[in-house]
């Protein structure tokens, strides 16, 4: 990405209907889930994800991101659906793969957990690469739209309605503090069906409302 | 206006001069800036916002009262000075007790009063500190101890510089004497490793008024754990406030940085204090906080330009500067012998300045590590606590008669040890779990421990067929027999043809064995099971399910056992190489992996087999409570389990054997014994690198026994070894003669069975 590129990112409205229409394309966007053929295979799959998840945390602190899935594969194009048993042993996965992995394992920890859903910002030039890839590998590229793209992370309970967003492709939690430029998180969603939840999350300085798509700081403006 | 900077080292642990000197120029386009340096190899003299250059001599060469006065009279003459340099800092506050306008130091008193580990004047602050135990005030035994109870995830740190992770008892050894050779200071302490993000807050005050701060966020870390970017942040109010109040108490003059940790919980924890600006200052001033300038306006009332708001985040890179001409590039130190070329380490002196300044008892004077002691009052590191029953044990041997090295069973502590072992699994049996305790025999095979075993209730468990002779030796009945590890069917032709208690099996393939000969009636065992390696520790034992398939494999393999007999898993991980926390963090994780074994396999799990290599202060003192909770863990998520048998390991065998001793040989010098040779050597303990032994020197005339404090005193083994080196610092009594008795306690496990003959002709 050239500098004057990573200037297109910064506030304008060219990205305000950017985002508009990622938020429309991405309004009825499943959270990624596992399929099981309720077979050994998958009930395997899924005790070893939990018990190894039991190995790896440090102790006593459930609330550590499980980077030891990420470490296992790398991060490239899976194709969906995907049972539990080929998702804990294929190589490469996609971001939904690793957020559900992940919220399994927070989950099995006893930590709530639910699938959160960003649109972020990158440069045509990025899309143009994943676009090809995935291509290849005859995924589907729908969470791509020209230089935003979507991308699944787990939003974790911490408090009474607080989340912390652990992004389990990047290994690292989100900063809620979002600064305009190259993979600047645009807008959130924390997606979840239950009925005892609230009707919105705190994250940072950010009301997230369930369910529903947030623009975030700057990019609120423009959408 | 004239301000002179020291601290200009420019290096991967960088110094805060040429941050200042960016900031300060920033703020003050025509000032006049004078870094001060100690060595021409620090590259920030070259550095362009440097108007003038003090460059001195190393701090070996200095004479400080003669510094002093120059410093003095440059001070009066209305130059500031800003120190980079932490020694420095504590050298100039004791040179101007009474501070001075233009010097931007904290005063001595405050210095001492955030000296780590304690940070005594944190109170307030939303922090807590890490656990830490001072080196020099704990036995060898008690920092040992230390080590075991934070998983041996701890920090030696010098007491203003230097901090070496340190994973093994062997690399705390090491790093204590280097930096105590290197500081010139035993006054080291070991303090916990906490987990983090690391985060920073960073202010400047003049005379207790607190001028600005700013809160970083470190976003790229060196090896060296070292700000390579970051972001900064106003400090929040929960900490702003009670920082005000604490640089008011301290009466604050100058920059410091409060480096913390942030844990996955979001608790702060404080590392240090440093009574200086961080290297990373003009960080802040990118972002607006430009904490050098309020320091100089408000101490010069000169008014400081306006510091634009440039961004918040900041990164470091490599910049390439011509080097002066007057300060041409000295050159680069001959390699040593097999080494390779690299700058001299602290070459403006700073070693040398710390022993100095320890001279004049500027620093170190008092306990860094615990402000509840007054100034000046320092006292020696205790002698260990040695169980009195040692003591009578020790006295019943005729040693007189006692051949040297010896080793001496220490009867009633035995007797008493496995009495209470015996009497705690009662306790923790419940109606629906017995609790059963098993003797290691691999941990000394010695038959007064095995027959005391045998006698308090212990099943018996070997690692190979000749350990089953020997068990059934001593009385044991095969079905009193556990059998474990990869080589347990060694040597062939010794299998007791009745039931043993248990066997557990150390890989697919012995399982397979295993079941195959419990099928044509070859094998008889009431408990079949497996040893499960975890997946986080190294191990050669076990069976691994690190991956869905060696689970699937392990699954499919415990469906071939017999279905008459009982099953079981068994896992052993010393605790005392891992740590206690770790252990339990383990034990916890195992009874999810048994779970899934469980529900995958169809199979009950009937029994548990846990232990190994507990530390024996970890398994006997205080340690009931949580052996309970361990068992209602089990009850909670195996209800199947009816039988826990629990494996001290080394509990049981470690502190009822000692070795006796004799001095050969050892040489007085300046009323200080260096070096002593004696008649033992690591033949005999060889696992003196691993762990400390509590030693007793016996009085030659009144037979006393006074057990040996930390001292400059290192014991040499008989052997013509290098290595034979049985205890380094320790200190002998003044009395001490050639032929005088020691004795190395906690020698009857590994060290017993392990030790070999050498040198013996």
């Amino acid at each position: 990405m050239y500098l004057a590129e990573a200037k297109g990112l910064e506030v304008s409205e060219q990205v305000g209907h950017a985002l508009r229409a990622a938020i429309e394309a991405w309004q009825d966007f499943p959270s990624s889930e596992l399929s099981d053929h309720a077979r050994p295979c998958c009930g395997i799959a899924r005790e070893w994800l939990l018990a190894m998840d039991a190995s790896q945390m440090p102790a006593g602190e459930r609330l550590a991101g499980p980077r030891w899935i990420r470490q296992r594969v790398t991060w490239g194009p899976s194709r969906w659906p995907l049972y539990w048993c080929e998702a804990v042993a294929a190589k490469t996965l996609d971001c939904g793969v690793l957020a559900a992995l992940a919220k399994a394992a927070f989950r099995g920890r006893g930590v709530g957990c639910h699938t959160a859903q960003f649109i972020q910002q990158y440069t045509k030039g990025d899309s143009c690469h994943w676009y090809k890839s995935w291509e290849r590998a005859e995924a589907e590229v729908h969470w791509i739209l020209e230089d935003l793209v979507y991308h699944e992370a787990c939003a974790v309970i911490v408090g009474d309605n607080e989340i912390r967003i652990w992004d389990p492709t990047a290994s690292w939690w989100v900063d809620p503090k979002q600064v305009i430029g190259y993979s600047g998180v645009l807008a959130a969603r924390v997606l979840a069906a239950q009925d005892d939840l609230p009707r919105h999350f705190t994250w940072g300085t950010h009301r997230i409302p369930l369910n529903q798509w947030q623009p975030l700081q700057y990019a609120a403006e423009l959408a | 206006m004239k301000i002179y900077i020291s601290g200009l080292y420019s290096g991967t642990n960088p110094q805060p001069g040429i941050g200042l000197a960016r900031s300060l120029r920033a703020a003050y386009p025509n000032v006049s800036l004078t870094g001060v340096e100690y060595s021409s190899r620090s590259s920030g003299l070259h550095w362009v916002d440097f108007d003038e250059l003090l460059l001195q001599r190393p701090w070996e060469e200095l004479d400080l009262d003669t510094y002093a006065t120059i410093i003095a009279q440059l001070l009066d003459s209305g130059a500031f000075w800003l120190s980079g340099i932490d020694l420095e800092i504590m050298w100039l506050a004791s040179v101007f007790p009474e501070g001075h306008p233009n010097l931007l130091v904290p005063p001595g008193e405050a210095i001492r009063r955030i000296a780590k580990p304690a940070v005594e004047a944190h109170r307030g602050l939303p922090v807590r500190i890490p656990s830490f135990v001072s080196a020099a005030e704990h036995s060898e035994w008690d920092l040992h101890a230390f080590c075991r109870r934070h998983d041996w995830k701890v920090w030696l740190k010098g007491p203003y510089y230097e901090a070496v992770r340190t994973n093994t008892w062997d690399a705390v050894e090491s790093a204590r004497t280097a930096i105590k050779r290197a500081w010139s200071t035993d006054n080291v302490f070991i303090q916990a490793h906490v987990t983090g993000y690391e985060e920073s807050v960073c202010f400047s005050a003049y005379r207790g008024e607190l001028l600005g701060s700013a809160y970083m966020r470190k976003r790229e870390i060196t090896q060296e754990g070292k700000t390579w970017a970051g972001d900064i942040a106003e400090v929040p109010d929960e900490f702003a406030v009670p920082l005000q109040r604490i640089v008011k108490d301290l009466n604050w003059t100058g920059g410091a940085e409060l480096e913390m940790v942030r844990d996955t919980n979001g608790q702060l924890w404080l590392i240090e204090c440093n009574p200086r600006f961080p290297a990373w200052v003009h960080g802040a001033t990118i972002a607006g906080h430009n904490l050098a300038a309020a320091l100089v306006e408000r101490a010069s009332a000169v008014r400081a330009r306006k510091t634009r708001v440039v961004c918040e985040e900041f990164a470091r890179i490599v910049l390439e500067v011509p080097v002066r001409p007057e300060f041409p590039l000295p050159p680069l130190p001959e390699p040593y012998a097999g080494g390779f070329g690299h700058s001299l380490k602290h070459p403006s002196g700073n070693l040398v300045l710390a022993d100095r300044l320890h001279k004049l008892k500027v620093i170190d004077s008092d306990r860094a590590c615990d402000a509840k002691w007054p100034p000046g009052e320092r006292t020696q590191a205790p002698a260990p606590a040695v169980p009195p029953s040692f003591i009578s044990d020790l006295n019943t041997f005729d040693f007189a008669k006692l051949a040297t090295p010896s080793w001496l069973f220490l009867e009633s502590t035995a007797a008493s040890l496995f009495r209470r072992a015996a009497e705690m699994s009662e306790r923790l049996s419940t109606a629906a779990i017995k609790v059963t305790n098993a003797y290691s025999i691999k941990t000394n095979p010695d038959e007064r421990l095995m027959r005391l075993a045998y006698q308090s209730g212990f099943k018996a468990e070997a690692i190979s067929l000749l350990e089953v002779q020997r068990a059934l030796a001593v009385g044991f009945k095969p079905d009193e027999v556990i059998l474990n590890g990869p080589g347990k069917w060694w040597p062939e032709g010794l299998l007791p043809r009745s039931p043993l208690h248990a066997v557990f099996c150390d890989s697919i393939a012995d399982l397979k064995r295993v079941a195959s000969n419990m099928e044509n009636g070859t094998l008889q065992a009431k408990i079949a099971g497996i040893r499960l390696r975890p997946p986080t520790v190294p191990s050669r034992f076990g069976i691994p399910a690190d991956s869905p398939d060696a689970l699937r494999a392990l699954v499919e393999a415990v469906d071939t056992l017999p279905r008459d007999c009982e099953f079981g898993v068994h896992f052993h991980m010393a605790s005392s190489n891992v740590g206690v926390a770790q252990w339990w963090h383990l034990y916890d994780a195992l009874l999810r992996w048994c779970r899934a074994i469980e529900t995958l396999s169809q199979r009950r799990i009937q029994h548990l087999d846990l232990g190994g290599g507990w530390f024996p202060d970890d398994w006997h003192i205080d340690s009931d409570a949580r052996f309970a909770e361990a068992v209602e863990r089990v009850r909670t998520h195996l209800p199947g389990v009816t039988q826990i048998i629990s494996e001290p390991g080394k509990a049981m065998a470690q502190p009822t054997m000692a070795l006796g001793m004799r001095l050969l040989e050892f040489e007085q010098s300046r009323g200080e014994i260096k070096q002593a040779v004696v008649d033992a050597s690591i033949a005999e303990l060889p696992m003196n690198v691993v762990q400390p032994h509590r030693i007793l020197h016996q009085h030659a005339r009144s037979g006393e026994w006074q057990p040996l404090r930390r001292g400059n005193t290192q014991l040499f083994g008989r052997l013509c070894m290098e290595h034979d080196i049985v205890a380094t610092n320790v200190e002998l009594p003044v009395h001490a003669q050639v032929g005088d008795l020691l004795v190395f306690c906690d020698a009857g496990a590994y060290d017993r069975s392990m030790s070999y003959v050498f040198g013996r002709g």
